[in-house]
């Protein structure tokens, strides 16, 4: 079992990713944001399946270690789906559905394509290692999808400031991660780093949830634009 | 037909990108793993390198 830290860490991420589906719920916004709730809903309910298998087998039980992957591959996939439900917000005007629809499923596709054909070789604990994989690849599939997703923000002046801030979230929480993983491959021996990867889990709903509560639907904000510096 | 093909190049693009900060990310912290959902304690990693465990499969 992780330490008293690492445990309110842990409690703490579980309850903002419930707050965040609560105060959808309290400012009627569930469905708009259907998959962010989705992803932070079955997030929770991972949390609680997790933190039970740890309780009866330990950290470093089979049960807890494949329990553990599987379910990272269908977060990972769930906040896919959330990152791609965002964009369909940031550029509905635009009539890009179909585009959207189609860009999505390929880009899934080719990550599963590409992770089975990095794991095939393999033939041990095959769909294990394939569920790692596909988990990891689609996690800088989506880190590179925030930034593009950004970009779009800043190019198509999106005001709404729930949606901006959701984003903006999204990439600080992405780069943050990236950030920590070297940091922490740097000086693993620094307890503080070693809590610093599990307290970002918290950042991100409970930005999410504070999103919610303090702006609503009509709220508007212009993110700075890019200035041309003339040489 | 054309944005369907539109669509496959952008995916096929950012998922060259992606795979590409990827290689050289891991290039450089080879055999750890980045696990960024949830605070849970991540399980010690099995994958790539091979050792003694349970089949499941």
């Amino acid at each position: 079992m992780p330490g008293p830290t690492g445990l309110i860490i842990w409690f703490l991420g579980t309850a903002f990713e419930l707050l965040f589906v609560v105060c959808s719920l309290a400012r009627n916004s569930f469905l708009r944001y259907f998959f962010l709730n989705l992803y932070l809903l079955l997030s929770t309910t991972v949390s609680i399946g997790r933190f039970f298998i740890l309780w009866n087998y330990g950290v470093r039980s089979d049960e807890y270690m494949y329990f553990y992957y599987y379910s990272d591959a269908l977060l990972t996939l769930a906040l896919f789906v959330a990152l791609i439900s965002l964009y369909s917000h940031v550029l509905g005007e635009l009539r890009a559905g179909e585009y959207l629809k189609w860009g999505a499923v390929f880009l899934l596709l080719g990550t599963a394509g590409f992770s089975y054909a990095v794991v095939a070789q393999s033939a041990d604990r095959l769909s294990t290692n394939f569920a790692y994989e596909l988990s990891q690849n689609l996690y800088f599939v989506g880190l590179v999808l925030t930034y593009i997703l950004w970009g779009a923000v800043l190019k198509l002046h999106e005001t709404r400031t729930r949606v901006v801030q959701i984003i903006l979230s999204l990439g600080l929480y992405f780069s943050a991660y990236a950030a920590s993983y070297a940091l922490m491959n740097f000086s693993e021996k620094y307890s503080l780093i070693r809590y610093l990867s599990p307290a970002l889990g918290c950042f991100l709903p409970l930005s999410w949830s504070l999103t919610i509560l303090r702006y609503s639907e009509e709220s508007r904000l212009a993110p700075a634009r890019l200035v041309a510096v003339p040489r | 037909m054309s944005r369907k093909l539109g669509a496959l190049v952008l995916a096929m693009g950012i998922l060259v990108g992606a795979m590409g900060i990827k290689t050289v990310l891991s290039a450089k912290v080879a055999g750890s793993t980045m696990m960024a959902n949830g605070p849970a304690p991540v399980p010690e990693p099995r994958y790539p390198t091979k050792q003694k465990t349970a089949q499941p499969n």
